[in-house]
């Protein structure tokens, strides 16, 4: 049984958060990254003791995409410069872990 | 000096046979007094930490309920609801956590708790027969959680499930105990054979609480944080001073939980309480020779799990809702 990366999506979740309390962004922007970073803790709450059969592609790519997003959000000064993108990637993030939920095999 | 003064004294034969069987006759005892001070106080502390350790995980659900209201009250546009506009459950509408899985691992700390218990009740009495007639009451206890695990074993959750076999085993253990007689060898033989069930239900525990809670109250705190600094920013040139203030130092109490959260999950009481046990196994292990120096550690194990247990308390206090 293999899991989501909750270390990873937790740590996005905080950074979301972290963003939405920034003053550097656009009070829309803090909004936005307000909203995901929710979303996203719904998720993870979910998704702390869903378990997934070995070798599920879905997961390994989330986990994949987790790690780069994570990485993406930890360069703040690249994240000013591309907060558009950054919250496309984060709103895709929700999406894919969405899905995942369809297909986990157990839960706390 | 003279050789006669180097004499060894010597008892009478008789004397020296009374002596022996008096000995013999103390030993025991002796073995026994070296259980009852760890022993009580590994049942007083272990009590405490099931205590702090049943309120956290009584109170998880409750935490996520009450999340998703601080968002709704931090927001007017958002309405109270059951289920999302994506079709997903709201913590009001289904438990974030399942009330069976929280169920187990409460009936699993319980056991731990009745185990310290009845090794404590075994090494203060000195008529372990008497345990026969508190056994009903046990048995009940045990039913029931046994019929917790039957339910368990229908459901697909495999983390509740891993609490089955190590509880199935630890009433073995405690059943045992009232069917004994011999104080000093059964207190002995009940830590032998109880401590892998109680390290698995303990180390199953800290897992719970380093790869779920902890996530849960970490993110949890940052995002009261965040919706209450979002709403303030939002909303503040409507605000008058005295709503600004308020809202200000809700604010403050929320940073100062956020700023605590990590690594506020009780972990290191777990941790603490498997470290006591261990001491505790090693002293019921140790060979006469070498149990002074195992008395030593398991009282400064118990010392350490008992100062940091008033601490988590009052941290776990704070994350109760």
């Amino acid at each position: 049984m293999i899991k989501v990366d909750t270390t990873t999506l937790a740590d996005i979740v905080n950074q979301c958060f972290g963003c939405a309390t920034d003053g550097r962004f656009t009070l829309a922007q803090q909004q936005r990254f307000l909203t995901e970073g929710k979303r996203l803790r719904g998720l993870l709450m979910n998704l702390l003791s869903a378990q997934f059969s070995d070798g599920t592609q879905a997961v390994l790519d989330a986990n994949t995409q987790l790690d780069r997003i994570n990485t993406e959000l930890t360069d703040s000064s690249a994240v000013l410069a591309h907060a558009s993108q950054v919250m496309a990637d984060v709103a895709a993030l929700v999406g894919n872990l969405d899905k995942l939920l369809g297909i986990a095999t157990g839960f706390l | 000096m003279s050789s006669s003064s180097l004499k060894v004294v010597r008892f009478p034969v008789v004397p020296r046979i009374i002596i022996a069987a008096a000995a013999l006759l103390i030993l025991p005892g002796c073995a026994t007094n070296r259980y009852q001070a760890p022993v009580t106080s590994f049942q007083a502390t272990a009590q405490q930490t099931v205590n702090v350790l049943s309120d956290f995980y009584a109170s998880r659900n409750s935490y996520e309920i009450d999340a998703y209201l601080q968002t709704l009250a931090a927001d007017p546009t958002l309405p109270v609801q059951t289920t999302d506009a994506q079709g997903s459950p709201t913590p009001l509408g289904k438990p974030v956590f399942s009330p069976l899985a929280i169920k187990a691992r409460l009936d699993a700390l319980n056991l731990v708790g009745i185990y310290a218990s009845r090794l404590s009740d075994l090494v203060n009495s000195d008529a372990p027969a008497q345990f026969q007639s508190a056994s009903t009451l046990l048995g009940q206890n045990f039913s029931s959680l046994d019929s917790t695990f039957q339910m368990l074993t229908h459901t697909e959750d495999p983390t509740a499930q891993k609490y089955a076999g190590p509880i199935t085993s630890l009433i073995g253990t405690i059943g045992q105990m009232y069917l004994e007689r011999k104080r000093e060898e059964l207190v002995a033989k009940a830590i032998k054979d109880g401590a892998p069930q109680v390290d698995t239900i303990l180390s199953l525990v800290r897992d719970d609480m380093d790869t779920i809670f902890s996530l849960q109250v970490t993110t949890g705190a940052s995002e009261k944080l965040a919706v209450m600094a979002v709403a303030y920013n939002t909303e503040r040139a409507k605000l008058s001073y005295e709503q600004r203030l308020t809202r200000l130092m809700q604010i403050k109490a929320a940073s100062t939980e956020a700023a605590a959260s990590v690594g506020s999950a009780p972990s290191g009481m777990v941790t603490s309480m498997l470290a006591a046990h261990h001491a505790l196994v090693q002293l019921a292990n140790s060979p006469p020779k070498t149990r002074i120096a195992s008395l030593a550690q398991l009282n400064s194990a118990l010392a350490q799990w008992t100062n940091q247990i008033q601490s988590v308390a009052a941290q776990v206090k704070v994350l109760l809702h």
